[in-house]
């Protein structure tokens, strides 16, 4: 884990309010695993005191790249930075997705912009051989993570809540139709999109393995402040420390409930 | 130094930056038992503050003398625990276990927790509590104390002389000032608990005033804490009268925050034709 000044090489809306911003940093692009983070400063002076928290998106060398919605003020900030300027990023943190070696069908669940983390890991499991389905679920049509930007090996399976593309409705009512095949799934998206995989445990549990990534308010990122403590099964986790991967397995319905 | 519960055990920072180069470390506020802390969410960012709720989660001052206690006594720099209870006895044994362990160089007193047999008003809001809370300190440990005051008082000196009465050997103030923030979509407070601590540059004044009007009403060192971001920042609460300083908040933003302030501080030095710092404490009072 380093802190870096990192220099932009490109921003650019990728969907309406949704960026896509490349860096040049070799220190935290050669240490990166899938399902890590950057804490990533915000604004100059005393206006945003907290980084904010961004999945690794994707590596290229000594690129990595970091994929935004627009939702508060950082972000907002954020979306006006240019190539040329530096950005200053504290990571890679957290633990990462972890692909168990001889687990062949990987079912991926990327709720909007759930896609953030698990492109990365897409990119490694094809590499290492594996099959990636990807189900990509989204509002609406506009808001579907370009086709072109996903690696093209992977198994597209396209929903949309308004029916706008691809199959109408939440990618969860869609999962038990994938779950028989799959070995392990890998899981973004929202809290809720969680509590209702939870739900569907009866099917999912005859899957392997099943990891999500949670999303937590963040002060240091490093375990220090315990201000993105969660309750699991297994006692207090860290989200920044001890996740922000876990098993789905680790929490109740109830600790999923919860809106974080 | 750096600020309790803005910079963990001091271990997590150490492959960061040189640590060792700071006055001292102070860690984690630790209560006799390990600590859960309070439902999420805990943090709350606001105009130019940060709003926690965190609720004292820590591993326990047994889990405290165990594990972190024989990594701090290979360093040089001072580690300071600082210490939290729900009654009076809790703070002596929390001193007496403390009393003596290698790598613990002194205690700071955080009197800004609810004393539970006063129907939960801070210990720290109260000169006879306060003065209580200090004196059952001193008699258990022979480590150096430094009480932490809340700011959620109406009379801070007050507190500060019924403390320095009781035998403290420093003051260090302020801790985080009580606050809120609601969600107006969800019409409910954001904190999971309500209420939070608040702190960061938005205190910054206020902390500056009460360690102004604290170090003109006691004789003792006072170390000054609130909103400190920038080496000018530190340099305004040392003119006030503090003999030190601690850096919070501003390592979130920047984990090299203390040693950047403390640097800045040399430089200031060098350029005002300073030789030593003591030439600062209180230059602004007359
Ligand atoms: C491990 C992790 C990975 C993430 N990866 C991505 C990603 O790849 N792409 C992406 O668009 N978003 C991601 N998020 C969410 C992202 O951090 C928030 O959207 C962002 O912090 C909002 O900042 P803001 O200043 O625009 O919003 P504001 O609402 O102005 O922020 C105020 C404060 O609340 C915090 N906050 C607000 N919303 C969230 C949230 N949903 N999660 C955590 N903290 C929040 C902010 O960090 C800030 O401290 C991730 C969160 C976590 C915990
Ligand atoms: C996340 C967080 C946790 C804190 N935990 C403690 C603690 O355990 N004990 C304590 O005495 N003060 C605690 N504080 C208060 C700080 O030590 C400091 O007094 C306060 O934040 C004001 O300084 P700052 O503005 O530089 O942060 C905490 C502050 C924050 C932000
Ligand atoms: S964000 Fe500070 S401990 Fe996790």
């Amino acid at each position: 884990m380093k802190q870096v000044s990192a220099s932009i090489i490109s921003n650019s809306e990728v969907m309406p309010g949704v960026y896509l911003i490349w860096l040049e940093s070799p220190q935290v692009a050669s240490e990166a695993k899938p399902g890590q983070f950057v804490m990533v400063r915000c604004g100059e002076g005393s206006e945003h005191l907290l980084r904010r928290p961004f999945s690794i998106h994707r590596l290229d060398n000594n690129k990595l790249a970091l994929l935004f919605t627009v939702v508060g003020k950082g972000t907002h900030w954020l979306a006006q930075c240019r190539a040329g300027n530096n950005m200053d990023l504290l990571g890679p943190l957290g633990n990462g997705y972890s692909i168990q070696p001889d687990w062949h069908n990987l079912l991926f669940l990327a709720g909007g912009i759930g896609i953030a983390p698990l492109c990365f890991l897409a990119e490694k499991a094809l590499n290492q051989g594996c099959s990636v389905r990807l189900l990509l679920g989204a509002s609406t049509a506009t808001q579907l993570y370009p086709r072109h930007l996903l690696p093209a090996e992977a198994e597209l399976i396209i929903t949309t809540e308004d029916g706008t593309a691809g199959r109408e409705g939440l990618i969860t009512d869609f999962l038990p139709d994938f779950v028989g095949w799959a070995d392990q799934i890998f899981a973004c998206g929202p809290t809720l999109m969680y509590h209702t995989m939870a739900a569907q445990s009866q099917q999912l549990l005859k899957v392997k393995s099943v990891q999500i990534s949670l999303e937590v308010r963040m002060g240091c990122g490093l375990g220090v402040c315990y201000g993105c403590t969660v309750k699991t099964k297994n006692g207090l986790k860290q989200v920044c420390k001890d996740g922000p991967i876990f098993d789905l397995d680790d929490f109740t319905g109830e600790e999923l409930a919860y809106n974080y | 130094m750096t600020a309790s519960g803005t910079f963990g055990y001091g271990t997590e920072y150490s492959h960061m930056f040189d640590i060792q180069r700071l006055g001292a470390i102070v860690c984690k506020g630790t209560t006799l038992e390990p600590r859960d802390g309070n439902p999420q969410p805990r943090l709350a960012e606001t105009a130019c503050g940060l709003l926690n709720s965190i609720g004292l989660q820590n591993i326990g001052v047994n889990a405290l003398i165990k594990e972190k206690a024989p990594i701090w006594a290979s360093w040089h720099v001072p580690v300071i625990v600082n210490i939290a209870g729900e009654t009076i006895d809790d703070y002596a044994q929390l001193a007496g276990k403390l009393d003596g362990v290698a790598g613990i160089s002194a205690i700071e007193v955080n009197i800004g927790c609810p004393n539970i047999k006063a129907g939960g008003a801070e210990f720290g809001a109260d000169p006879k509590s306060a003065a209580e809370v200090t004196a059952a300190v001193k008699t258990a440990t022979s480590l150096p104390v430094l009480v932490k005051l809340t700011p959620n008082t109406s009379h801070i000196a007050k507190i500060a002389i019924a403390v320095a009465e009781a035998g403290a050997d420093a003051i260090s103030l302020i801790n985080t000032m009580k606050g809120m923030v609601i969600d107006i979509t969800r019409r409910r407070p954001l904190l999971g608990n309500i209420t939070g601590g608040l702190s960061g540059p938005a205190i910054k004044p206020v902390a500056l005033y009460m360690v102004y009007e604290v170090a003109g009403a006691v004789g003792l060192p006072v170390i000054g804490c609130g909103g400190i971001v920038t080496a000018s920042d530190a340099i305004e609460f040392i003119m006030a009268g503090a003999s030190a300083i601690q850096v919070g908040t501003a390592s979130f933003t920047n984990p090299r925050s203390p040693l950047d302030v403390l640097q800045g501080i040399e430089q200031f030095m060098q350029q005002e034709g300073i030789d030593n710092l003591t030439d600062l404490i209180g230059a602004a009072r007359h």
